[in-house]
């Protein structure tokens, strides 16, 4: 029993996190939301760090690890609102397929040659797919609409769920920090605003949600990659837990902005409605909650004490 | 990460899970708060040391087993799953004991860790004062040196268990005129050292929980003083990370506490509202954040890391816990929440553990207080301003 994240995946994720903070900051979202969205010299750059084959077996040309780090990896794209389609093509729909057996695209996948928009039908649209276009609040959405062959499977429900998730960790991280760091520049009454009461403990409230959502992100991402029977349940904990945080922190760091966080020219927009998409997307909070109940309340889940890892 | 458990760990868990079960009384002790309860409660902690069970993860010297984090959080699972009694011992075991294995001399280890593992010297601390609440550092109480003495005059206030404990711990203002957080010394007591009058409180149950203590030219030697002279502060911060941090509060307790608000909605499901429903499957939710999040820290302490101000975090999230699920209980029971009998003569430990855990957000340093370490500590916001 460990529950420790081994230090080796943990560089991986921060050297990913340096690359990103310095190649996708907050410019990057302004120019690609006045032009057309998606950058082909982004999405390169992320397939020479090897994310397109981060979950892609090596004998198919990727690096075959494993849903943790995925995750982890997920957060960091959650962190600076990525908008190239990198955690639904190689976070979802490329375990997905391994899963099923079907090996026929990894290795292109892998070179980044070819994307995946993975299409459940819960969603009732598909992101960066190939149908009409949908009219998203997220600029940097492409959404489009279900194609008719969309699938109903649990697993790619429970992938989409799981990775979304660690998306809205990352996205509430970066309005938490937002808010701290507009909190200590804007003044009034003599003082930063940060320095009032009200306003720590409302950042406060945020840093708890977020200390308690990750160790369950962690969980489920480990779950579903042992396969153990309840992962779905801990995958739907996770996403719970993440969509809550999220709008937790959206909402306080919109308040701690005041009417700057109100305009479209300040950023923490961008990241709001990355995490109003997210939270719907993968099955919405009471699809989540309903699972849950389902196996908790009503059902066979085994809880109390002794069951913390059942 | 590995959320498996080894055979070593899974046989340690079966032993734990038989011994319990042979041991743990069917008919629940009165509650510790009161005398005879208290009594109860100590019979059972020399009970659980006859076993060795008194503090798994100390050295065997001190009547541990010696064992390692992830066997404690196991032994803690199942002593709350067996619905074992409350540990009456609790600032003994989890908040100077820690302490003293990390300042304690060796001849204090030896002096109050076995005793305390045994169950035979049970402990009440005393921080706070009439005048120092979440102030700490407004301590007036002092203990002046007198040849190998200190000699104790103030007062002291809400120290639990005080009322019938042996010994107590807490800070004095043992340089003259100093100020604040200098000055202060971490000392030991015998709670029946001449000079020391004991006044029970009655707690919003009735029973007399805490007391005040007052300290009249009372003698105490200068051996009972944990590390240097004036080093207190940084002392009492170890046991107030404790105490937020990790041990007080395994995660085996509240999800003991979920358990049985699940069963609790089961039998009043007909009648519940949706809020409350989703109210019963956060509370699982919850309570099972906090273990994993209790199993990440351990990890981090045993691979050589420690707690910082997160303790903070997690005294926020249990205590606030632990009120809304005996919220959601009272508001299930309906009608029968005031009954402290039920009809069947049955305790209403819904609303004993309601009207407990309304302590929670204050004690241990108040979630007000909690909140101003968060922002300002782990999130670096500005230290100006109200507060
Ligand atoms: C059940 C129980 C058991 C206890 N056991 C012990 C014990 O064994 N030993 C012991 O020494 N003490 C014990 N205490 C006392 C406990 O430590 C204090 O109650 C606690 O530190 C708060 O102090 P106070 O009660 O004086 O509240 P105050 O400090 O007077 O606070 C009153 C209110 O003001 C708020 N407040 C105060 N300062 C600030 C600030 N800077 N910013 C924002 N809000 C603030 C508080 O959060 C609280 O809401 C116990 C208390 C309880 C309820």
């Amino acid at each position: 029993m460990d529950m420790l994240i081994a230090p080796e995946r943990l560089e991986l994720a921060e050297a990913v996190r340096d690359f990103l903070s310095g190649t996708h900051g907050p410019e990057v979202l302004r120019r690609l939301d006045a032009g057309p969205n998606r950058d082909p010299a982004l999405w390169q750059g992320l397939v020479e760090m090897g994310l397109t084959g981060l979950l892609v077996p090596e004998e198919h040309g990727g690096l075959g690890m494993g849903l943790l780090d995925a995750a982890l990896i997920a957060r960091e794209c959650g962190r600076v609102a990525l908008a190239e389609p990198l955690v639904e093509s190689a976070f979802v729909a490329v375990p997905w397929l391994v899963a099923q057996g079907d090996t026929s695209d990894l290795a292109t996948i892998a070179r980044g040659e070819r994307r995946i928009a993975p299409a459940h039908r819960l969603n009732g649209a598909v992101a960066d797919g190939e149908g009409a276009a949908l009219d998203s609040i997220d600029p940097l959405r492409r959404l489009t609409t279900l194609p008719a062959d969309a699938s109903d499977d649990a697993l790619l429900l429970d992938l989409g769920a799981l990775m979304a998730a660690a998306q809205l960790v990352g996205l509430a991280e970066a309005m938490l920090d937002q808010a701290v760091e507009y909190s200590k520049i804007r003044t009034q009454f003599g003082q930063p605003v940060g320095g009032f009461q009200a306003i720590k403990h409302k950042l406060a409230d945020v840093a708890v949600a977020l200390e308690f959502a990750r160790p369950v992100l962690w969980r489920a991402a480990q779950a579903l990659d042992d396969g153990i029977a309840s992962a779905a349940v801990h995958v739907s904990h996770a996403k719970v837990a993440a969509t809550d945080a999220a709008y937790l922190a959206a909402e306080s760091a919109i308040q701690v902005h005041g009417a700057m966080g109100y305009t479209y020219e300040v950023d923490l927009h961008f990241w709001m409605k990355r995490a109003w998409a997210l939270g719907g997307a993968w099955g919405s909070r009471a699809f989540h909650l309903n699972r849950i109940d389902a196996a908790v309340i009503g059902g066979p889940h085994p809880i109390g004490p002794e069951n913390t890892f059942a | 990460m590995d959320l498996t458990y080894t055979p070593r760990q899974q046989a340690f868990r079966a032993e734990v899970r038989a011994w319990l079960k042979a041991h743990v009384a069917a008919e629940p002790l009165l509650t510790l708060e009161c005398e005879q309860g208290y009594h109860q409660h100590v019979a059972w902690e020399r009970q659980l040391a006859s076993g060795n069970w008194g503090m798994v993860t100390w050295p065997e010297a001190y009547g541990g087993r010696g064992l390692d984090l992830i066997e404690w959080l196991i032994f803690e699972e199942e002593y709350w799953s067996a619905g074992a009694p409350l540990r009456v011992n609790q600032n003994g075991i989890f908040l100077l004991g820690p302490t003293i294995m990390e300042y304690g001399t060796e001849e204090q280890k030896a002096r109050f860790l076995t005793p305390m593992a045994a169950g035979e010297v049970i402990w009440a601390q005393a921080w706070s004062e009439p005048g120092a609440g979440s102030d700490m550092a407004a301590i007036k109480t002092t203990a002046y040196r007198d040849g190998d003495h200190y000699v104790i005059n103030g007062q002291k206030t809400w120290s639990s268990r005080a009322s019938f404990a042996d010994w107590g711990f807490g800070l004095f203002r043992t340089e003259e005129g100093s100020q604040r957080h200098k000055g202060l010394s971490f000392i030991l007591f015998d709670l029946n050292t001449p000079g020391v009058t004991r006044r029970p409180i009655r707690q919003l149950h009735g029973h007399p929980g805490f007391a005040e203590l007052f300290f009249d030219d009372v003698r105490v030697p200068v051996d009972n003083r944990l590390s240097g002279e004036g080093d207190g502060w940084k002392v009492a911060m170890a046991t107030a990370g404790f105490e937020r941090g990790l041990m007080l509060r395994s995660p085996g307790r509240f999800q003991a506490t979920a358990r049985r608000l699940v069963e609790l909605f089961r039998q009043h499901e007909r009648d519940a509202s949706p809020a409350a429903r989703e109210a019963v499957a956060k509370a699982w939710m919850d309570t099972q954040a906090y273990a994993y999040n209790t199993y990440a820290v351990a990890a981090k302490i045993m691979a050589g890391g420690s707690i910082g101000a997160e303790a903070s975090l997690n005294k926020i999230f249990w205590s606030e816990l632990d009120r809304a699920m005996h919220r959601t209980a009272m508001q299930l029971l309906g009608a029968a929440a005031e009954l402290r009998h039920f009809a069947d003569g049955r305790v209403n430990d819904w609303l004993e553990g309601y009207m407990f855990s309304l302590s929670g957000p204050i004690y241990a340093g108040s979630n007000e207080i909690q909140r101003n370490i968060t922002a300002e500590r782990l999130l670096d916001m500005p230290r100006v301003g109200a507060g």
